[in-house]
């Protein structure tokens, strides 16, 4: 349970952040909804990176 | 009866206002405090035997443990932030351990006490990353031996992996103690439903009680490992913050 915790909290981490990101880019350069689109995707695929990450599937930063 | 009044915020007495803002000294106040004051009686109180006793025992485990997850991930000169990552460990281990005695409160089950906690971290490795290796600290997000067509989307999405992990970092210790506080009150509310019902009850209400039992030790060994994970991150992002894009 504590690894599934883990790996869903990060995808749901990363598509969070791209998602407010996102946001924030319409809300200030008034270009709704594309902003919100782009980084939504964006975001998703943060999460994959992040969950691969956790899971080890490829190897943290440091090891590039 | 009702499985979330456990997490109920209590002010015990004002301390000021700031704003017209009540600021209070609240029941999880309290308990910060008292998880300080239990590591600083592990740590403080228990003597410095040449052949430790139980409780010297216990702290120098501690010790040694926290020390060991430094320095396999971060090195040596991770050493530098034991203090740092020492007082989050045993902050979020003896809160979450007093925690589980019933009828107390749970801090980590607050988003706002973890999400304090992981924006430290956070801050803490950017301004320190920042401070060591100057603008260095941006290789963190260009890996190397990337074409550099894609490259600016491979730096959006490490820029957004970066931003998402205090998300990711805090929401997973109060889920984890959240989850886990709200089931074992719902279980230990069929027993007492149950044991109204009469003789069939008394006996239906021994299985819920038994999963109380069995959920009660499976929350221990959360409460232990959310603060090791907790711990293990905290060190693997200071680590970034040491050695950015090795």
């Amino acid at each position: 349970m504590a690894r599934g915790f883990r790996l869903s909290s990060e995808l749901i981490a990363g598509v969070a952040v791209g998602a407010l990101i996102g946001w924030g880019v319409d809300r200030l350069l008034s270009t709704s909804p594309w902003g919100l689109i782009v980084f939504f995707l964006l975001g998703f695929a943060a999460g994959v990176i992040n969950v691969m990450r956790s899971a080890g599937v490829i190897p943290e930063q440091k090891d590039r | 009866m009702d499985p979330i009044h456990q997490f109920n915020i209590e002010p015990i007495f004002t301390i000021g206002h700031i704003g017209g803002q009540e600021i209070a000294f609240t029941n999880s106040s309290a308990y910060m405090f008292l998880a300080v004051a239990l590591t600083s009686l592990l740590m403080l109180g228990t003597g410095r035997k040449l052949v430790p006793g139980r409780m010297q025992s216990i702290a120098e485990i501690s010790y040694e443990f926290v020390a060991d997850t430094i320095r396999t991930t971060a090195g040596k000169e991770g050493m530098k932030f034991f203090p740092f990552v020492f007082s989050i460990f045993m902050l979020v281990t003896v809160s979450n351990l007093v925690g589980i005695i019933p009828y107390t409160f749970t801090i980590s089950s607050h988003i706002i006490v973890t999400a304090a906690l992981a924006f430290l971290v956070f801050f803490t490795v950017l301004i320190y990353g920042f401070y060591k290796n100057g603008l260095r600290f941006f290789k963190l997000f260009v890996p190397s031996g990337i074409p550099v067509v894609i490259l600016p989307l491979v730096v959006t999405i490490e820029v957004i992996s970066f931003l998402s992990r205090p998300v990711s970092h805090s929401v997973r210790l109060f889920a984890n103690m959240l989850a886990g506080h709200i089931t074992l009150k719902v279980f230990a509310s069929f027993v007492t439903m149950l044991g109204a019902m009469g003789i069939v009850g008394i006996f239906g209400a021994v299985l819920p009680l038994a999963l109380v039992v069995a959920l009660t030790a499976l929350e221990l060994l959360v409460a232990f490992l959310q603060a090791y994970v907790f711990t293990i991150l905290t060190c693997i992002y200071i680590n970034d913050a040491i050695h950015p894009g090795h």
